[in-house]
């Protein structure tokens, strides 16, 4: 985009390709142009990027965006003040430009956050720069001492416009959080509500979130505080897990290239034994497709290259907050496939489902025997 | 007059990592390398099924998911007596491939190459060239707004990169590199569904059958960046950087003391007897000497947890009988990560070991050319780049071949897999992107009931073990030059050679009794 004088109606064009390719939605193009035009000629909206108890998968999964590309995200449309795997700053200098930024733009800057935050033994289970005010000794040496993750969101919560949390550890405290009693692991939504009760946080669900569904999120995001959508709208866009129903409001099963395998009840049962005409549905493997929101089987995913379905692999249902251990066995089919009563073998499920389509009552049941609360799936009740 | 610099965070490399340096008549004199976040990630998958384990384990670390789930799913073959069908075999070593292929791109261009080179010299280039040019305009609009981030601020030194051509040329390959790495992951998707967090390896085998359109797929993408890797990242680690006459003592200078250990990886027959990445133990940078790294090695394998925020009481452990019991703010601990040690003695693991193991006719032209093989042999900064590179290449080159192997049609998958004994115990002892990895797992009852990871980090940012010997990365930062203290650039590149990934450094909770049990990996 930089570099050329790009005229209104080619910005539209490219609004609208780039809100049809996140799969926002047409009425949303002209604002999104706005927000878009916005951001390239007014001064980047400034991006803090931390992590705390996380494995880095986000942000490798972030650097495989295609629309817009990870370059012209970093070049021209964000300002990314700190990201610890991007930025060219290290130790006190990157500490400088998170605290300057957060400074200069106080109730302006998206902080977005990676993993959840340890808060047993003082936030000693996770670190990153120091605190110059204390000091600790190593060996025979006085030093500064290391700066929590605790204490960094607490002097940026409150100051920021937004908090986005990228991915389910993040969101939901995802893998850390089974060991919440060790480490105090919490998730940022609910560490937020303590430190600064009204600052916005959204929520991307995915283990790891995809591309688009951070970008998009972004997106919605910065649409809000550029004050190009109501702070309402965008909350009546997010389900009861905080995430936009943009990405997350269609369930897997229901928009699946193999549904017409589970009508017919031809699953998978050995991984030798695939049918290339036509492929089984991967629901006795363990396929969590029948209580996972998301839109993985339209979006796909690595340049739309494929998804986990369609590597004859089941669902794991990362993008839900029951990932992982509601979800476990992972290879195990869903416990209580319970229809109107009956507990069917899954080949006598397979005929239910393609003679009774009680299928979208089954999800819902499921998702309750899961202890989850179920969003109204778009395209309404079968 | 001696003083300490503390940099923390260190960024560009994977997770959260301190060090500590002490200073004295403009070099460093002493250091100590902290990790310093903790997971206690595995309290999850004791009692688990075994089969969630590759799931679960892959989400140690989103850099290089691809090998610690197949780690996962080799050493759970082993518990379950499941032999690998040869199109498993050569699908794992294909995705593996693709995986060391975007790990090492993106560690010299995206994590590495902005130690070297000077961003804000694209604002002088004026050659012709259209896309250097359309580059220069989009640096030129974010230096117009005062804005230079991600890429200012940075350590000031006066020997990056700052021929207007050259540096131009190399952040253009900083975008190029970013495609390709995403290109990478594509391959990896095809098989096994998506990158990070793939799906694609079970106990026994692999998901996708190798069809004609697969492999055609494949291939086309791996002769795009088989000549992007000779053209691009080859030339621009050997010829560009290792050539820049201020980086010179780089070659030798941040050496880690000679001691390099390497599992070996990549079966290329059924048995895993023949690796394409060979094993091998190499003491006191005696190259010509390698010690073979068998199964009876494995027992030479112990943690020192004397500086570690760990229990004294579990100190020198073997991993097949290892502990984890944290002890937050311990006396004279300084770290989350352990000291893992071969035959008592600290070991760099990583390209730089696996090369020197292996010696492929490039390294040792390369090794010739730019005095390497002088004495006194020293292996730096510059030489892991260069091992790094040229193992993406080698990878790159082999990758063709192994597409050729398919059996279309052929099994994919043992169904021994599936059965799951009531008792056993196993382990994988393999190659990642950063060096060796160990998987243990112990199953009772048909559940897991302990699982260890020893990852590559943990060898290369160990702190002092119970002798007080440094670590590989300590022991590499003795005498790197600090000629400005507030600028310790010579530091981080030291650092950031070793390409560190912390986030491995993970624990296991026992269920019961909540005390942290033998999984830690760094």
């Amino acid at each position: 985009m930089a570099g050329k004088t790009v005229s209104r109606r080619q910005f539209l064009k490219h609004a609208g390709a780039t809100a049809a390719l996140l799969g926002l939605s047409e009425a949303m193009i002209p604002s999104i142009a706005k927000a878009l035009e916005g951001l390239t000629t007014s001064g980047k909206p400034a991006v803090i990027y931390l992590q705390g108890q996380n494995c880095t998968g986000c942000s490798i999964s972030l650097l495989n965006s295609n629309y817009p590309s990870v370059a012209e995200l970093v070049l021209d449309k964000l300002s990314i003040r700190y990201h610890p795997n991007i930025s060219a700053a290290a130790g006190y200098v990157a500490m400088s430009a998170i605290t300057e930024t957060a400074k200069a733009n106080k109730g302006k800057f998206v902080l977005v956050t990676e993993g959840p935050v340890p808060t047993a033994e003082n936030g000693a289970y996770c670190t990153f720069g120091v605190d110059l005010g204390k000091k600790k000794s190593l060996e025979n040496n006085q030093v500064p001492e290391d700066k929590s993750y605790e204490a960094w969101l607490k002097e940026l919560i409150p100051n920021a416009a937004a908090v986005i949390c990228n991915g389910n550890c993040a969101s939901y405290g995802g893998i850390p959080f089974a060991n919440a009693s060790v480490t105090g692991s919490t998730p940022i939504p609910a560490f937020a509500k303590k430190v600064s009760p009204n600052t916005p946080v959204v929520n991307v669900g995915g283990c790891p979130s995809h591309p688009d569904w951070f970008v998009g999120t972004v997106l919605e995001a910065l649409l809000v505080l550029t004050g190009k959508m109501s702070m309402s709208t965008l909350k009546a866009n997010l389900d009861s897990e905080g995430r936009s129903k943009t990405f997350f409001g269609k369930l897997i099963h229901e928009n699946c290239e193999r549904r017409a395998a589970f009508d017919s009840g031809i699953f998978l049962e050995n991984w030798n034994d695939q049918n290339a005409d036509f492929k089984q549905c991967m629901f006795k493997m363990g396929c969590k497709g029948p209580v996972t929101y998301a839109d993985c089987p339209t979006r796909r995913w690595n340049s739309a290259v494929n998804w986990c379905v369609g590597a004859n692999a089941p669902c794991h249902g990362c993008a839900e907050q029951a990932f992982y251990k509601d979800f476990s066995p992972l290879y195990k089919p869903l416990p209580n496939m319970n229809f109107t009563g009956l507990t069917p073998s899954t080949d006598v499920l397979g005929w239910v489902a393609a003679g009774a389509t009680a299928v979208g009552v089954g999800a819902h049941y499921l998702y309750k025997q899961l202890g989850n609360k179920p969003e109204e799936p778009e395209g309404g009740e079968k | 007059m001696a003083q300490i610099i503390s940099i923390d965070p260190v960024t560009r490399i994977e997770g959260h990592m301190r060090i500590d340096v002490e200073v004295a008549g403009g070099k460093v004199t002493n250091a100590w390398s902290s990790g310093t976040m903790f997971r206690g990630y595995e309290m999850l998958i004791v009692g688990k099924h075994p089969w969630d384990a590759q799931q679960v384990m892959e989400r140690i670390c989103g850099v290089c998911p691809l090998v610690h789930g197949t780690a996962a799913s080799y050493s759970l073959e082993t518990s379950m007596g499941a032999k690998l069908p040869n199109n498993a075999r050569v699908i794992r070593n294909l995705m593996l491939a693709a995986n060391f292929i975007q790990s090492h791109i993106l560690h010299f261009y995206h994590l590495a190459a902005l130690d070297y080179v000077d961003v804000t010299a694209v604002l002088k280039y004026n050659g012709n060239d259209k896309a250097l040019n359309i580059l220069k305009s989009k640096i030129g609009n974010l230096a117009k707004g005062g804005d230079l981030y991600p890429f200012l601020p940075r350590y000031e030194s006066s020997d990056y990169v700052s021929d207007p051509v050259i540096a131009t040329t190399l952040v253009s390959h900083y975008v190029q590199a970013l495609e390709m790495r995403k290109k990478a992951q594509e391959m990896i998707a095809m098989f096994y569904g998506r990158m990070p967090s793939f799906v694609g390896t079970i106990p026994g085998g692999v998901t996708t059958q190798p069809t004609v359109s697969l492999a055609a797929a494949l291939a086309a993408r791996v002769a795009e960046l088989q000549s992007w890797i000779d053209d691009v990242y080859v030339a621009d680690v050997l010829d560009t950087v290792a050539n820049v006459a201020a980086y010179q003592p780089f070659l030798k200078v941040g050496d880690s003391g000679g001691n390099y250990l390497a599992y070996g990886g990549f079966d290329l027959n059924q048995a895993g007897t023949d690796k394409f990445l060979p094993g091998g133990v190499i003491y006191n940078n005696d190259i010509m000497n390698v010690q073979p790294f068998t199964t009876a090695s494995r027992s030479k394998i112990t943690e020192s947890v004397k500086h570690s925020w760990y229990k004294d009481s579990t100190d020198n452990l073997n991993p097949a009988v290892g502990k984890t019991e944290p002890q937050v703010g311990k006396e004279g601990a300084y770290s989350f990560i352990k000291a893992p040690r071969f035959d008592g003695k600290p070991m760099e693991v990583g390209p730089l070991a696996r090369m020197l193991v292996k010696k492929p006719d490039l390294l040792v032209k390369v090794a010739q050319a730019k005095g390497l093989l002088n004495a006194p042999l020293q292996f730096g900064i510059l030489a892991r780049h260069a091992a790094r590179a040229i193992e993406c290449k080698l990878l790159a080159d082999e990758m063709p071949t192994w597409i050729g192997q398919f059996e279309m049609g052929g099994p994919i998958w043992d169904p021994k897999g599936e059965q799951i004994p009531n008792k056993a115990e196993g382990a994988a002892l393999v190659e990642g992107p950063r060096g060796a990895l160990g998987h243990w797992n112990s199953i009772d009852g048909g559940k897991l009931s302990n699982y260890q990871a020893v990852v590559p980090t943990t060898w290369n940012a160990s702190p002092r073990d119970t002798n007080g010997v440094k670590g590989p990365i300590e022991n590499s930062l003795i005498g790197i030059p600090v000629p400005d203290p507030d600028n310790p650039i010579n530091v981080v590149r030291a650092i950031r050679s070793f390409d560190p990934c912390i986030a491995c450094a993970i624990h296991v909770i026992h269920p019961e009794n909540n005390s942290v049990k033998a999984f830690r990996v760094v």
